[in-house]
């Protein structure tokens, strides 16, 4: 009966996702046509005069290679980096399971956010809650720049760097429910999650028009839209999903520390896409963030590793590395707005906040597999509010003061910013999961979960 | 295996000095923080103030754009290039320590670089021998650019870019003493190490001082990071001594492929050090692109027909050290040379460092992971052939070599070489005689035999 369900399921996603590509294809054609007119230098002119008074949005290379460039380290973000990063941390049965979710996730979302995502979540606004459904299929999207996100890039340069961030948000959850999650329930929660909790979420905090954004929210790259939303999604999985057999009595350890570190180092080197890509733009702006993103990822390395030091008698390769991946987190909604020497105290912070949130974990009793909630969830938390207190006009003067600069509003602003992204994702991804656990089973069975996701869910081994 | 008890008693043993290196980096981190409270106001003021007084040299977006990029590639040299390329290399039971190594010397020397590295490497010239300390916690550098350092990127990125090329200079030395030093004894000498040789060594060259006023060619490290870590690798390799065991144990590399995952990332990164130096994206650059993906190709081809001919087959680590010692060597004259040049370059590279490496074995010093061989050995030739193939023809800003009717160069050159050799051989023995004398610079034989990941940070890299 289950499996029936399951499999039914299953078989709906491609059947939705070809409905809705037939929805864009009629668009697209029309929009096929638009581009080349566009784009024609000849046909353009006749169009200035009708333009508004400003000057016609002009395509700067430096910007857009800059932001194409930004695009495929985000993508090396998920695949490789956080596939490696995962992949290490679980047991040797479950690696290709494990690295499986993130690579698929990178494909089913780029998918989603083509044929509706990007026009839920940066559309034309309807009533400061979600984005119209005008630009489906990339309906208007087309190589002109759209002034209200990126004057000097490619419009859809803007929608492919916004499309790697969608990917990694749900990516990062999948380390809560590592090693005991059913593919198939895994891939309709997924696609649920993105649709209706990422999508509203990155147009009231980024889009033109959205709520949170015009309450004056601060957030350069995705602190509360990935971070904060991820970490409490996490939380929400962690405590729906049983835990994993054996969870607390037998020995989970990381079964190749190599590979995560592997991982670690690309989401860093991928990082630099992510935070000064923000920018949008080549120049001041994306140099400020790619400098503050490397200093406060040092720092909280160096701090997890000393507090470990201190608290444990030893500094473990893991301990660092989770320290730069926190550190990273802490800094992403602030790399726009902060100086150098805040970036030393975020990262400080974030290292040692997010090293006790994680050994607080096991105290609290739910298995959060990897940690998503220590350091994406804590970690986000302490970026967005370090937002609040440090940011600076004379960094970005399209930016605000924060509480430091003599502007408490800021902190208020950005605290209810908290408040409202961790709400909305934990209940959100708690329905959900409540919703697809009425349809079909969210864990694998007990002997398939023995076994490992590996053989159970592909049929495959990874090391032979 | 190793008795638990002992393994206890050791770990008790050095516990204390163990938790004084964390408790001094806490405290300094701690003043750190009281540092970047207090500067926090002077810092973003000055950018401040800069940004709306100079308005005379222009950012350009490709520019800027390339060495962001750069840096970002330099980045993945060290982690996870280097540390995978190392870590592969080292039996299983010190990957982790491998790896730790890297990844902590990179952290630690950023840190240092933005609070006073900088300044001390490219600040304001004092006598010829070392940067002021005007620009102490960037104060002063902030995104307009400086009239030197890429007019047309703004300042900050000139040092981001900087950085990554002071965190992998130490890391490259790690190699010499691996699978034996203690952690906290790295942490202790990378952080001398980088404040007291690298610094001086990047200002006399590229910061305004003595070496870099006498016409001295060093396009994008050569001396500043291969030569310096190259020679202060043979003085830990003797100073440290040999791995328990050298020479009658087995120590094959437990992992090639990793090691060749890390030198494909090296090669990637490499574009970035090299043709990233050009600080524009511009005709030099891709010069430099250019120049130095051939002498990695050839670098390879030639280690491995000299492996072949010498020892009867083509081993997979000769390939992947051959391109290393390839790009290692032409790193000073990626910028002044033409392609067939950086041709002759990497293969002169690959037969010397091939030799290097087969001579080490009988001069019975153990540079673990051969830095002296290939990033000495390289780093010393690369210079010299700066001095021999340069050419204006290919970078007007440069000089020509002996091949183009300047022999004067080529002395220059060798005065370089020389002066950075006897300071890093001078610098580091006094660096490791004081580690040693604070914490002690090796692991107990116990620990040695448990492995670094046991030993120095209670984890086991593969279960």
């Amino acid at each position: 009966m289950m499996k029936q369900l399951c499999r039914l399921m299953t078989a709906m996603l491609p059947v939705l996702a070809c409905l809705a590509l037939m929805a864009g294809t009629t668009e697209g054609l029309a929009q096929e046509v638009g581009v080349p007119a566009a784009s024609a230098p000849v046909a353009a002119a006749p169009e200035a005069p009708a333009a508004a008074v400003p000057a016609p949005p002009k395509i700067d290379t430096g910007d857009t290679t800059w932001v194409l460039v930004s695009t495929a380290l985000v993508l090396a973000m998920t695949a490789p980096g956080l596939a490696l990063f995962y992949g290490g941390m679980v047991r040797g049965k479950n690696a290709l399971g494990t690295i499986m979710q993130s690579f698929i996730i990178l494909c089913l979302i780029s998918v989603q956010w083509v044929l509706w995502g990007y026009s839920l979540a940066f559309g034309p606004d309807k009533g400061h809650v979600i984005g119209g459904l005008e630009w489906l299929g990339l309906n208007g999207v087309g190589l002109e720049p759209n002034a209200d996100y990126a004057a000097t890039i490619p419009h859809q340069a803007f929608m492919i760097f916004q499309m790697m961030f969608a990917v990694i948000t749900p990516a990062l959850i999948t380390g809560a429910f590592a090693e005991r999650m059913k593919f198939s329930s895994f891939l309709v929660f997924t696609l649920l999650w993105s649709t209706l909790i990422y999508d509203p979420l990155a147009h009231w905090v980024w889009a033109v028009g959205g709520w949170v954004r015009n309450m004056g929210a601060l957030d350069f790259a995705g602190g509360t839209v990935v971070h904060i939303s991820s970490g409490a999604s996490a939380l929400a999985c962690a405590i729906v999903l049983r835990k994993r057999l054996g969870y607390g009595k037998e020995h989970m350890m990381p079964h190749n520390l190599p590979m995560t570190v592997l991982g670690a180092s690309l989401l860093w080197f991928g990082w630099f896409g992510f935070n000064a890509g923000s920018a949008v733009a080549s120049g001041a702006l994306a140099t400020s963030a790619f400098v503050v993103t490397h200093v406060a990822t040092a720092t909280a390395a160096l701090a997890w590793m000393a507090v470990e030091w201190i608290y444990r008698g030893k500094p473990t390769v893991l301990g660092a590395a989770s320290g730069a991946v926190a550190g990273l987190v802490a800094i992403t909604p602030a790399s726009g707005f902060v100086g150098p020497m805040p970036a030393v105290i975020i990262g400080l912070v974030a290292g040692v906040v997010c090293y006790l949130a994680v050994l607080w974990k096991a105290k609290c009793g739910y298995d959060d597999a990897l940690d998503v909630v220590g350091i994406h969830g804590v970690g986000g938390i302490w970026g967005a509010l370090a937002t609040g207190l440090f940011a600076s006009k004379a960094i970005n003067a399209a930016g605000a003061d924060g509480l430091f600069y003599g502007n408490p509003a800021q902190f208020g602003i950005q605290a209810m910013t908290v408040l409202i992204s961790v709400g909305f994702a934990f209940v959100g991804t708690f329905v959900i999961l409540k919703l697809v656990g009425t349809m079909m089973p969210l864990c694998v069975k007990e002997e398939e979960e023995r076994m490992g996701l590996d053989l159970s869910q592909h049929d495959e081994r990874a090391y032979s | 295996m190793t008795d638990p008890n002992n393994e206890r008693d050791c770990t008790s043993r050095h516990v204390g000095c163990h938790r004084m290196v964390a408790l001094t980096i806490a405290a300094v981190m701690l003043g750190a923080l009281v540092l970047g409270a207090g500067s926090v106001v002077i810092a973003q003021d000055s950018s401040a103030i800069a940004g709306g007084a100079a308005p005379v040299l222009k950012v350009d977006t490709g520019d800027t754009a390339w060495v962001l990029m750069s840096s970002a590639l330099v980045l993945a040299m060290t982690m996870p290039g280097l540390a995978l390329f190392y870590g592969g290399l080292v039996r299983s039971k010190n990957i982790l320590g491998t790896i730790m190594h890297s990844l902590i010397i990179l952290c630690l020397v950023s840190l240092i670089w933005i609070f006073f590295g900088y300044s001390l490497a490219f600040g304001p010239d004092k006598g010829g021998l070392i940067g002021g300390l005007d620009w102490i916690g960037l104060s002063g550098v902030g995104s307009d650019p400086h009239p030197v350092y890429g007019p047309t990127i703004p300042h900050q990125v000139f040092m981001l870019f900087q950085l990554m090329f002071a965190a992998i200079t130490p890391a490259l030395i790690t190699g010499a003493f691996a699978e034996r030093m203690r952690f906290s004894a790295l942490l202790l000498f990378a952080a001398l190490w980088s404040v007291v040789i690298y610094a001086p060594v990047a200002h006399w060259i590229w910061g305004g001082g003595w070496l870099g006023k006498m016409g001295a060619l060093d396009f994008a490290g050569g001396a500043v990071v291969h030569i310096s870590s190259g020679v202060s690798a043979l003085v830990c390799a003797i100073v440290l001594g040999k791995r328990k065991g050298y020479g009658t144990d087995y120590m094959a590399p437990h992992n090639l492929p990793f090691t060749l995952l890390g030198t494909g990332l090296l090669w990637f990164g490499w574009f970035g050090f090299n043709a990233g130096s050009a600080l524009g994206a511009n005709g030099l650059a891709g010069s430099a692109f250019l120049a130095t993906h051939a002498a990695g190709a050839t670098g390879a081809l030639v280690w491995m027909c000299t492996e072949w001919m010498h020892r009867g087959k083509p081993t997979v680590l000769g390939v992947a050290s051959g391109a290393v010692a390839g790009l290692a060597t032409v790193t000073p004259g990626a910028g002044y040379v033409g392609p067939m040049s950086a041709i002759a370059i990497g293969a002169f590279a690959g037969v010397l460092c091939y030799f290097a490496v087969v001579w080490k074995g009988r001069m019975g010093y153990d540079d673990s992971l051969d830095v002296v061989g290939i990033h000495g050995v390289g780093g010393v030739f690369g210079i010299l052939a700066t001095g021999l193939f340069a050419s204006k023809a290919v970078n007007a800003a440069g000089a020509d070599g002996l091949f183009y009717g300047n022999a004067a160069q080529l002395g220059i050159q060798a005065v370089m070489v020389v002066a950075v050799a006897a300071f890093s051989v001078v610098g580091t023995w006094l660096i490791l005689k004081v580690v040693d004398a604070s914490v002690g610079l090796r692991v107990s034989p116990e620990d040695e035999s448990t492995g670094l990941d046991l030993s120095q940070h209670d984890e086991r890299a593969y279960s």
